[in-house]
Protein backbone atom coordinates (compact mmCIF):
# COMPACT_ATOMS: atom_id res chain seq x y z
CA UNK A 1 0.00 0.00 0.00
CA UNK A 2 2.35 2.69 -1.05
CA UNK A 3 1.83 5.93 -1.57
CA UNK A 4 1.79 6.78 -5.53
CA UNK A 5 2.59 10.15 -5.23
CA UNK A 6 5.09 9.66 -2.86
CA UNK A 7 7.84 12.49 -3.07
CA UNK A 8 11.32 11.69 -4.27
CA UNK A 9 12.57 12.79 -1.57
CA UNK A 10 11.05 10.25 0.60
CA UNK A 11 11.64 7.47 -1.78
CA UNK A 12 15.46 8.71 -1.75
CA UNK A 13 15.49 8.65 2.24
CA UNK A 14 13.40 4.96 1.82
CA UNK A 15 16.19 4.22 -0.58
CA UNK A 16 19.01 5.15 1.91
CA UNK A 17 17.58 3.77 5.33
CA UNK A 18 17.53 0.87 3.08
CA UNK A 19 21.58 1.22 2.60
CA UNK A 20 22.42 2.19 5.36
CA UNK A 21 20.79 -1.26 6.74
CA UNK A 22 22.13 -3.41 4.21
CA UNK A 23 25.92 -1.94 5.06
CA UNK A 24 25.41 -2.25 8.71
CA UNK A 25 24.83 -5.65 8.17
CA UNK A 26 27.23 -6.76 5.69
CA UNK A 27 29.91 -4.85 7.86
CA UNK A 28 28.48 -7.26 11.42
CA UNK A 29 29.06 -9.95 9.30
CA UNK A 30 32.79 -9.50 8.80
CA UNK A 31 32.63 -8.67 12.78
CA UNK A 32 35.22 -11.96 13.14
CA UNK A 33 37.38 -11.13 10.67
CA UNK A 34 37.97 -7.90 11.78
CA UNK A 35 38.28 -8.55 15.25
CA UNK A 36 40.90 -11.88 14.54
CA UNK A 37 43.06 -8.90 12.73
CA UNK A 38 42.45 -6.57 15.93
CA UNK A 39 43.41 -9.39 18.19
CA UNK A 40 46.93 -9.65 16.94
CA UNK A 41 47.68 -6.06 16.68
CA UNK A 42 46.93 -5.19 19.71
CA UNK A 43 48.54 -7.12 22.94
CA UNK A 44 45.18 -7.53 25.17
CA UNK A 45 41.87 -8.86 24.34
CA UNK A 46 40.74 -6.14 26.27
CA UNK A 47 42.74 -3.61 23.64
CA UNK A 48 40.89 -5.70 20.67
CA UNK A 49 37.28 -5.56 21.99
CA UNK A 50 37.51 -1.26 22.42
CA UNK A 51 39.55 -1.45 18.67
CA UNK A 52 36.69 -3.13 17.26
CA UNK A 53 34.58 -1.18 18.64
CA UNK A 54 35.56 2.23 18.06
CA UNK A 55 36.14 1.16 14.52
CA UNK A 56 32.54 -0.08 14.03
CA UNK A 57 31.28 3.30 15.88
CA UNK A 58 33.84 5.32 13.15
CA UNK A 59 32.14 2.90 10.24
CA UNK A 60 28.85 3.35 11.30
CA UNK A 61 29.75 6.86 11.01
CA UNK A 62 30.67 7.43 8.02
CA UNK A 63 29.30 4.43 5.92
CA UNK A 64 28.54 6.97 3.56
CA UNK A 65 32.53 7.50 2.52
CA UNK A 66 32.43 3.76 1.69
CA UNK A 67 31.92 3.00 -1.90
CA UNK A 68 29.36 -0.40 -2.61
CA UNK A 69 30.69 -2.94 -4.02
CA UNK A 70 34.18 -2.54 -3.04
CA UNK A 71 36.28 -4.53 -0.31
CA UNK A 72 34.63 -3.63 3.05
CA UNK A 73 36.71 -5.98 5.06
CA UNK A 74 39.84 -3.48 3.37
CA UNK A 75 37.66 -0.54 4.35
CA UNK A 76 36.65 -1.65 7.62
CA UNK A 77 40.66 -2.72 8.33
CA UNK A 78 41.63 0.65 7.24
CA UNK A 79 39.82 2.44 9.94
CA UNK A 80 40.88 0.28 12.36
CA UNK A 81 44.80 0.31 11.42
CA UNK A 82 44.56 3.84 11.10
CA UNK A 83 42.75 4.16 14.69
CA UNK A 84 45.65 1.39 15.94
CA UNK A 85 48.52 3.80 14.62
CA UNK A 86 46.78 7.05 16.29
CA UNK A 87 46.72 5.30 19.90
CA UNK A 88 50.49 3.62 19.36
CA UNK A 89 51.49 7.24 18.59
CA UNK A 90 49.38 8.80 21.67
CA UNK A 91 51.08 5.93 23.88
CA UNK A 92 54.06 3.86 23.39
CA UNK A 93 55.43 4.46 19.58
CA UNK A 94 59.14 4.15 20.44
CA UNK A 95 60.68 7.84 19.08
CA UNK A 96 63.88 5.72 17.78
CA UNK A 97 62.24 3.73 15.26
CA UNK A 98 62.64 4.81 11.69
CA UNK A 99 60.20 2.59 8.91
CA UNK A 100 62.04 0.45 6.31
CA UNK A 101 61.57 1.65 2.87
CA UNK A 102 61.79 -0.29 -0.17
CA UNK A 103 65.60 -0.13 -0.48
CA UNK A 104 66.20 -1.91 2.52
CA UNK A 105 64.80 -5.19 0.86
CA UNK A 106 67.68 -5.70 -1.51
CA UNK A 107 70.08 -5.57 1.66
CA UNK A 108 67.97 -7.60 3.46
CA UNK A 109 68.38 -10.15 1.29
CA UNK A 110 71.82 -10.20 1.18
CA UNK A 111 72.24 -10.44 4.29
CA UNK A 112 69.95 -13.79 4.34
CA UNK A 113 71.72 -15.03 1.87
CA UNK A 114 75.34 -14.65 3.39
CA UNK A 115 73.73 -16.10 6.56
CA UNK A 116 72.31 -19.10 5.09
CA UNK A 117 73.53 -21.84 7.38
CA UNK A 118 72.50 -20.01 10.29
CA UNK A 119 69.16 -19.58 8.85
CA UNK A 120 68.67 -23.28 8.55
CA UNK A 121 69.89 -23.51 11.95
CA UNK A 122 67.55 -21.06 13.48
CA UNK A 123 64.67 -22.86 11.71
CA UNK A 124 65.52 -26.23 13.04
CA UNK A 125 64.70 -24.72 16.33
CA UNK A 126 61.72 -22.73 15.32
CA UNK A 127 59.93 -25.99 14.08
CA UNK A 128 59.75 -27.59 17.53
CA UNK A 129 58.13 -24.39 18.62
CA UNK A 130 54.00 -23.83 19.78
CA UNK A 131 51.62 -21.87 18.32
CA UNK A 132 51.72 -19.93 21.84
CA UNK A 133 55.30 -18.98 20.99
CA UNK A 134 54.43 -17.17 17.90
CA UNK A 135 51.39 -15.36 19.57
CA UNK A 136 54.14 -13.99 21.80
CA UNK A 137 56.80 -13.47 19.02
CA UNK A 138 54.03 -11.32 17.09
CA UNK A 139 53.76 -9.08 20.04
CA UNK A 140 56.95 -8.43 20.46
CA UNK A 141 57.12 -7.18 16.88
CA UNK A 142 57.16 -3.33 16.54
CA UNK A 143 53.97 -1.63 14.89
CA UNK A 144 55.22 -1.16 11.51
CA UNK A 145 56.09 -4.82 10.91
CA UNK A 146 53.25 -5.94 12.87
CA UNK A 147 51.32 -4.66 10.87
CA UNK A 148 51.98 -6.07 7.36
CA UNK A 149 52.47 -9.37 8.72
CA UNK A 150 48.98 -9.65 10.04
CA UNK A 151 47.23 -8.62 7.56
CA UNK A 152 48.83 -10.46 4.69
CA UNK A 153 49.14 -13.59 6.80
CA UNK A 154 46.09 -13.56 9.20
CA UNK A 155 43.72 -10.70 7.01
CA UNK A 156 45.03 -12.82 3.83
CA UNK A 157 45.15 -9.27 1.84
CA UNK A 158 47.09 -9.12 -0.82
CA UNK A 159 50.41 -7.01 -1.10
CA UNK A 160 48.09 -4.32 -2.62
CA UNK A 161 45.51 -4.04 -0.06
CA UNK A 162 47.78 -4.14 2.33
CA UNK A 163 49.22 -0.52 1.31
CA UNK A 164 46.27 0.31 0.28
CA UNK A 165 45.00 0.16 4.03
CA UNK A 166 48.59 1.26 5.22
CA UNK A 167 48.47 3.68 2.75
CA UNK A 168 51.96 3.05 2.32
CA UNK A 169 53.54 1.93 -1.25
CA UNK A 170 53.85 -1.94 -2.38
CA UNK A 171 57.70 -2.09 -1.92
CA UNK A 172 57.15 -0.93 1.38
CA UNK A 173 54.88 -3.61 2.32
CA UNK A 174 57.05 -5.97 0.81
CA UNK A 175 60.49 -5.48 2.52
CA UNK A 176 58.13 -4.96 5.95
CA UNK A 177 57.30 -8.37 5.47
CA UNK A 178 60.20 -9.40 4.93
CA UNK A 179 62.02 -7.52 7.95
CA UNK A 180 58.67 -8.48 9.96
CA UNK A 181 59.12 -12.02 9.49
CA UNK A 182 62.49 -12.25 9.83
CA UNK A 183 62.48 -10.54 13.16
CA UNK A 184 59.89 -13.24 13.97
CA UNK A 185 62.08 -16.05 13.17
CA UNK A 186 64.79 -14.46 15.23
CA UNK A 187 62.27 -13.58 18.18
CA UNK A 188 61.09 -17.58 17.77
CA UNK A 189 64.38 -18.68 17.77
CA UNK A 190 65.71 -17.00 21.12
CA UNK A 191 62.81 -17.88 22.56
CA UNK A 192 63.41 -21.79 22.16
CA UNK A 193 66.68 -21.16 22.96
CA UNK B 1 79.54 -18.05 -6.16
CA UNK B 2 79.18 -20.90 -5.64
CA UNK B 3 75.55 -20.80 -7.38
CA UNK B 4 73.90 -18.09 -4.54
CA UNK B 5 73.09 -16.00 -6.99
CA UNK B 6 70.08 -17.90 -8.07
CA UNK B 7 68.74 -18.36 -4.57
CA UNK B 8 69.11 -14.87 -3.76
CA UNK B 9 66.69 -14.70 -6.44
CA UNK B 10 64.76 -17.21 -5.32
CA UNK B 11 64.57 -15.71 -2.02
CA UNK B 12 62.66 -12.61 -3.08
CA UNK B 13 60.08 -14.87 -5.60
CA UNK B 14 59.78 -16.97 -2.71
CA UNK B 15 57.91 -14.39 -0.56
CA UNK B 16 55.83 -13.35 -3.51
CA UNK B 17 55.23 -17.30 -4.18
CA UNK B 18 53.93 -18.47 -0.68
CA UNK B 19 51.83 -15.17 -0.25
CA UNK B 20 50.22 -16.03 -3.81
CA UNK B 21 51.60 -12.77 -5.10
CA UNK B 22 53.80 -13.43 -8.23
CA UNK B 23 52.34 -13.96 -11.94
CA UNK B 24 52.04 -17.19 -13.69
CA UNK B 25 55.83 -17.16 -15.47
CA UNK B 26 56.96 -15.92 -11.84
CA UNK B 27 55.53 -18.91 -10.35
CA UNK B 28 56.83 -21.29 -13.00
CA UNK B 29 60.51 -19.66 -12.85
CA UNK B 30 59.93 -20.23 -9.05
CA UNK B 31 58.53 -23.51 -9.35
CA UNK B 32 61.64 -24.52 -11.64
CA UNK B 33 64.03 -23.10 -9.24
CA UNK B 34 62.27 -25.44 -6.20
CA UNK B 35 62.50 -28.54 -8.22
CA UNK B 36 66.13 -28.62 -8.30
CA UNK B 37 67.34 -26.73 -5.15
CA UNK B 38 66.83 -28.58 -1.84
CA UNK B 39 68.21 -25.59 -0.15
CA UNK B 40 65.42 -23.42 -0.98
CA UNK B 41 62.81 -26.33 -0.92
CA UNK B 42 63.93 -26.88 2.68
CA UNK B 43 63.10 -22.95 3.02
CA UNK B 44 59.87 -23.28 1.61
CA UNK B 45 58.26 -25.92 3.76
CA UNK B 46 60.02 -23.71 6.61
CA UNK B 47 58.10 -20.36 5.70
CA UNK B 48 55.05 -22.23 4.92
CA UNK B 49 54.61 -23.44 8.46
CA UNK B 50 55.96 -20.41 10.12
CA UNK B 51 52.74 -18.63 7.85
CA UNK B 52 50.95 -21.61 8.98
CA UNK B 53 51.52 -20.48 12.70
CA UNK B 54 50.63 -17.25 12.10
CA UNK B 55 47.56 -17.59 10.52
CA UNK B 56 46.62 -20.30 13.64
CA UNK B 57 47.68 -18.04 15.87
CA UNK B 58 44.97 -16.02 15.66
CA UNK B 59 42.37 -18.62 15.37
CA UNK B 60 39.93 -17.27 18.72
CA UNK B 61 35.98 -16.76 18.42
CA UNK B 62 34.36 -13.00 19.39
CA UNK B 63 34.69 -12.81 22.85
CA UNK B 64 31.06 -13.08 24.04
CA UNK B 65 28.35 -10.09 23.87
CA UNK B 66 30.96 -8.16 21.47
CA UNK B 67 28.87 -8.67 18.55
CA UNK B 68 25.41 -7.54 20.55
CA UNK B 69 27.64 -4.46 21.63
CA UNK B 70 29.01 -3.48 17.86
CA UNK B 71 25.06 -4.32 16.74
CA UNK B 72 24.04 -1.90 19.47
CA UNK B 73 26.22 0.87 18.14
CA UNK B 74 24.42 1.29 14.62
CA UNK B 75 20.74 3.28 16.45
CA UNK B 76 23.61 5.10 18.49
CA UNK B 77 24.39 6.96 15.56
CA UNK B 78 21.09 8.04 13.82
Amino acid sequence: MSEPQAPTEARQIAQEARNRVRFEEEALELADQVYRVARRLVATREEAEDLVQETYARAFRSWRSYTPGTNLRAWLLRILTNLNIDRGRRSQRAPGTTPLEEGDYYLANKVAAVQGEEALEQERVVERLSQDSVVEALSSLSHDFRDVVVLVDIGDFSYADAAQILDIPIGTVMSRLHRGRRQLKAKLAEEAA
Amino acid sequence: MSGHGDCEKCEQLLQGYLDRQLTDAEVREAERHLDGCAYCRRRYRFEETLRRYVRLSAEERLPPGLMERLAALRSLET
